[in-house]
């Protein structure tokens, strides 16, 4: 008794453990309220509102069509793949099964990489068709894996016998071997198709600008905060996802049925026609025809158009619907996450981007690698709302103001708690004060930390002089027992909370945090301290330079700056969007806008190199795992 | 030999370096009912598949009416095969698995049902034309199995051990069945068994093969009565192979003592091997044949008593009407038509020489 109810709430246990994330998402996509935290009552608005996205109904008919056809294809390979390893020899059909199997196992980010790096090589543009042929080659194994027990079941002497009976070899294979082989071909059609539809890993590496499936685009999405429409999207995606496994898992099962049925009676003719014929013929010709639909969408939309690459939640969407609207040119938008991940993307030249946004060291490491297109001044008068002292600190990364046009900025500094902290603040210093101790936060990043460490010291934060460096870890080093915590975008939040008495902060997040909380005071330490500056720039394979060029130009309007600043919050370089800011704290605040003149000495980050590169990294685990 | 409707000429298969077929020669006539018969492994099947076109021979030729079809894909060949195991097609009804030769042939509606009605009734299953296989018993699936295969009119049928999979009595009623049917359509059939019976009750010739060589080629009462070699003598029937002296011609000395019998030719004091069927050992009271003995063993198999002797150091086998229990002291005697004499082979590997040299 005791031991059958342990074991039932056992698999309780796991049931819940399983579902209850799942059900927790569905339930929300049903909640009238848009947080989480309440329940607001049953609706089906983000159902509606879901459908009338049309980005993510696009997507979502986008990964209907690649899973479809991808699935299609993969069926088409993976059956022909699973005759020739059944033809083999038994040491050689061992052989191939493992290799076949070995994608299937591998890691899903190591198949992405290297497909992206094979098409790169290959000098394919990602896109549609890049994704494609990843999917295929992914769902390859799915089909053999599927259809090879189907086929080791068939016996070899009802194809002989179709060959003796004067079929030739091909008849003999769709007339007696694939009926036979037929839920094999299906199951495997529907797994190939189920894991297409929900990959996402593969597809992140191998898509190319403007285009998305669903998973990528939730992923997107989510980042720049949920709505309550992912949830309706991801509920629909799970109901389907496991409607298409039972139809996978339950269909051989079915099969075997419908067989014992034939027994007695033959299934109908019209039956079997209809199955056999007018459904596939149909599903074909509506993915077909769906599928011209949707690329001569696209052709019209490739007409007149400009690839941005920039930030997450780094512009107004209204932007760039104004631009759309007043210039009729098409902005196909994708967004990064670091400069690092940018990096490879521009310097492989797999996608021709036309406009993108890196910061200060990186345009220095794209200019040195000469991957960087001049920019036309005459195309963009609007440079003059820029402000003279941007430019002036622009010519750290960009010498000659030659190739980019910056966007956003700000500077490092320290954010403290007025409550908590009594004496003025001026000096990085205070970070290495016992009486804060654990009341210290830092960013857990290499570059930032030996920043702070090596301007304390009154050395340059490019430095590459391993004396100084050392000193700079060892300094860190001492610094670790005061620290709470080495962070990166909690310092606002437990700023805001109290948690903490100071914390290593970027100027932009500043401004938010004393929004919040009106104790939190910043400042750029007398010692000096970090300026990054963010600019757009056009990459040399930029196929649509002009229109870059007219968007550079658009962004730089103040109304449009104004927006921008308004939505991100960094500080905005532009000087007349400046003046145009209603609120006259922030206008006049000292955060956003310094006089850079009056600030002690900043640097914006260079790229110093490979071998350094590795060094930072080595000394900072030092200083992590001391 | 004008009649000779297939020929394989100098036809050797190995697999994996392992030899299944050396250098066979073999001639079949029209209208014969030919079996290959042997142990597993002995290349019979391999000929067959060499004949149907699913194989391909390493060295040789066959030749089929005068063309050489040796790199013929077996779609292009005229003849047809009944599988083993029947390999009908599950998804197709009866007739339209019937139907599939003549579909291909592009053969018009009314003769493709003429023909299904037809080859039914010769294989006395008229009316199972909508039946699926799977309804159908083991005997039933493999007359369909033939059906199918003779409506394309075939000049051979070549038959995989057909019968293999069925029990005794259907076997039976098969084997009367097959040769009623070569007598109607009047074709070849080539047929694949290591059944010695079926060999025996159905052929016109009979072919023993073993580890790739034929070993005798014959009707079936010369196979049995006259077996070439040892190993035939084994694989038909049981018999009693005794190491013997030819002492003369027409006097053989087996176990010592001379035994008169009609051979000749072998030389002087040359050592043979004698075969002698149990049915042709006939048991006298003592002192009265040739050899005394003593009945070891006694079983009874209904048309008869098997009986072992003791007799010369030799445990004689000894079918018999007669009975003589355990014990019973007995005389052997075998008439001289009786005794086989067959030359000893020279070495292991004679003992499968292609007789045909």
């Amino acid at each position: 008794m005791i031991k059958k109810s342990i074991q039932k709430v056992y698999l309780a246990l796991i049931f819940i453990l399983l579902y209850a994330p799942i059900v927790t998402l569905m339930v929300l996509s049903f909640n009238e309220s848009r947080t989480r935290a309440k329940w607001g009552g049953f609706t089906l608005k983000w159902y509606q509102e879901l459908f009338k996205n049309e980005q993510i109904m696009s997507a979502f008919y986008t990964t209907l069509v690649i899973a479809f056809l991808a699935a299609a294809a993969a069926t088409v390979i993976g059956t022909a793949a699973s005759i020739a390893i059944q033809g083999m020899k038994q040491r050689w059909r061992t052989m191939y099964m493992g290799l076949t199997n070995i994608p299937m196992m591998n890691a899903e980010i190591v198949m992405g990489v290297s497909l992206m790096l094979l098409f790169i090589a290959l000098r394919m543009t990602l896109g549609f068709g890049t994704i494609l042929i990843a999917h295929i080659t992914f769902n390859i194994p799915y089909v053999i894996l599927s259809v090879s027990p189907k086929l080791r079941q068939t016996s070899r002497h009802t194809y002989e016998a179709a060959l003796d009976l004067g079929a030739s070899p091909l008849k003999a294979f769709f007339k007696v071997v694939f009926p036979d082989i037929v839920p094999g071909v299906l199951s495997g059609f529907m797994l190939a198709f189920t894991m297409s539809l929900d990959d996402f890993v593969i597809t992140h590496f191998t898509k190319g600008p403007g285009i998305d499936t669903l998973s990528t685009k939730i992923y997107t999405e989510v980042r720049k905060g949920i709505k309550p429409e992912i949830y309706a999207l991801s509920t629909i995606l799970f109901v389907s996802v496991l409607v298409l496994l039972i139809l996978v898992n339950y269909s051989p099962d079915g099969k075997e049925e419908e067989g014992a049925k034939k027994k007695v009676r033959k299934p109908s003719r019209a039956k079997v026609i209809f199955l056999r014929r007018i459904v596939p013929a149909a599903i074909c010709i509506l993915f077909v025809f769906g599928g011209i639909y949707y690329a001569g969408e696209n052709q019209m939309m490739n007409s007149e158009k400009v690839v941005v690459y920039n930030w997450g939640e780094y512009i107004d969407p209204e932007v760039l619907t104004m631009f759309e609207e007043e210039t009729g040119i098409d902005v196909v938008y994708e967004e990064f996450e670091t400069n690092e991940i940018l990096y490879p993307k521009i310097s492989s030249g797999a996608i021709a981007y036309d406009a993108v946004c890196p910061s200060d060291y990186m345009i220095q490491r794209m200019m040195e690698n000469d991957l960087l297109a001049e920019i036309d001044f005459d195309n963009i008068p609007n440079i003059k709302y820029i402000g003279s002292q941007y430019m002036e600190q622009s010519r750290q990364f960009d010498p000659e103001n030659k190739y980019s046009v910056p966007y956003c900025w700000g500077t490092v500094g320290i954010l403290y708690n007025k409550t908590m902290v009594d004496e003025p603040v001026d000096s990085w210093g205070i970070l290495w004060d016992e009486k804060y101790r654990d009341n210290i936060l830092m960013q857990d990043s290499v570059r930032d930390a030996f920043g702070v460490a090596l301007r304390y010291l009154g050395y340059s934060l490019n430095s590459t002089d391993l004396d100084e460096l050392t000193e700079a870890r060892d300094l860190l080093i001492e610094q670790k027992p005061l620290v709470q915590a080495y962070v990166i975008d909690q310092v606002r939040d437990k700023m805001i909370g109290n948690e903490a008495a100071i914390g290593v902060i970027y100027s932009g997040e500043a401004i938010y945090t004393q929004k919040e909380n009106p104790d939190l005071e910043y400042v750029v330490p007398k010692e000096g301290s970090n300026i990054w500056i963010d600019s757009w720039v056009i990459p040399k394979n930029a196929e649509n330079k002009e229109n870059a060029e007219k968007f550079i130009n658009f962004l730089c309007r103040p109304d449009i700056a104004l927006m921008n600043f308004e939505y991100i919050t960094y500080s905005t370089p532009n000087t007349e969007a400046r003046e145009m800011i209603e609120d006259e704290a922030i206008r006049n605040s000292t955060i956003a806008f310094p006089d850079l003149e009056e600030l002690p000495e900043l640097e914006t980050f260079q790229y110093l190199g490979q071998k350094a590169d590795e060094t930072y990294g080595e000394l900072w685990n030092q200083v992590k795992s001391s | 030999m004008s009649s000779k409707l297939i020929d394989f000429v100098h036809v050797s298969k190995a697999y994996r370096m392992q030899t299944v077929l050396d250098d066979l020669n073999l001639y079949i006539r029209e209208n014969e009912f030919l079996t290959l018969l042997g142990p597993s492994g002995c290349g019979k099947t391999t000929t067959l598949r060499i004949l149907g076109g699913f194989e391909t021979p390493d060295t040789g030729k066959v030749i089929f009416d005068g063309k050489d079809i040796t790199n013929l894909p077996p779609n292009k060949r005229q003849l047809n095969t009944v599988f083993q195991k029947y390999a009908l097609f599950t998804h197709m009804t009866i007739a339209e698995n019937i139907a599939f030769g003549l579909k291909i042939k592009n053969k018009s509606r009314q003769y493709i049902h003429d023909k299904i009605k037809y080859a039914l009734k010769l294989v006395n299953l008229d009316g199972y034309e909508n039946r699926m296989p799977d309804s159908l018993s083991g005997g039933q699936q493999q007359r369909i199995a033939i059906a199918r295969a003779i409506v394309n009119e075939p000049k051979v049928l070549l038959l995989d051990e057909p019968l293999g999979a069925l029990d005794l009595k259907l076997r039976q009623d098969m084997q009367y069945e097959l040769i009623r049917l070569k007598n109607e359509l009047g074709i070849t059939f080539i047929y694949v068994t290591h059944d010695q019976e079926e060999a025996l009750t159905m052929s016109d010739t009979i072919v023993v093969m073993n580890q790739g060589y034929i070993q005798q080629i014959g009707t079936p009462e010369k196979i049995y009565n006259e077996p070439e070699n040892a190993f035939v003598a084994d694989f038909i029937g049981e018999s009693n192979i005794i190491s013997a002296t030819m002492v003369k011609d027409r006097l053989v000395k087996i176990l010592g003592v001379p035994f008169p019998c009609v051979d000749e030719g072998f030389g002087q004091n040359t050592p043979v091997d004698v075969v002698i069927r149990p049915e042709d050992i006939d048991l006298l009271k003592p002192g009265e044949g040739s050899i005394d003995g003593v009945v070891t063993h006694l079983i009874f198999k209904g048309v008869h008593y098997e009986m072992e002797v003791m007799a010369n150091n030799y445990e004689w086998l000894v079918h018999s009407t007669d009975m003589f229990p355990v014990g019973t002291e007995v005389s052997i005697h075998v008439d001289p038509y009786d005794i086989q004499i067959m030359k000893k082979p020279e070495s292991e590997d004679e003992e499968a020489v292609n007789i045909e040299e």
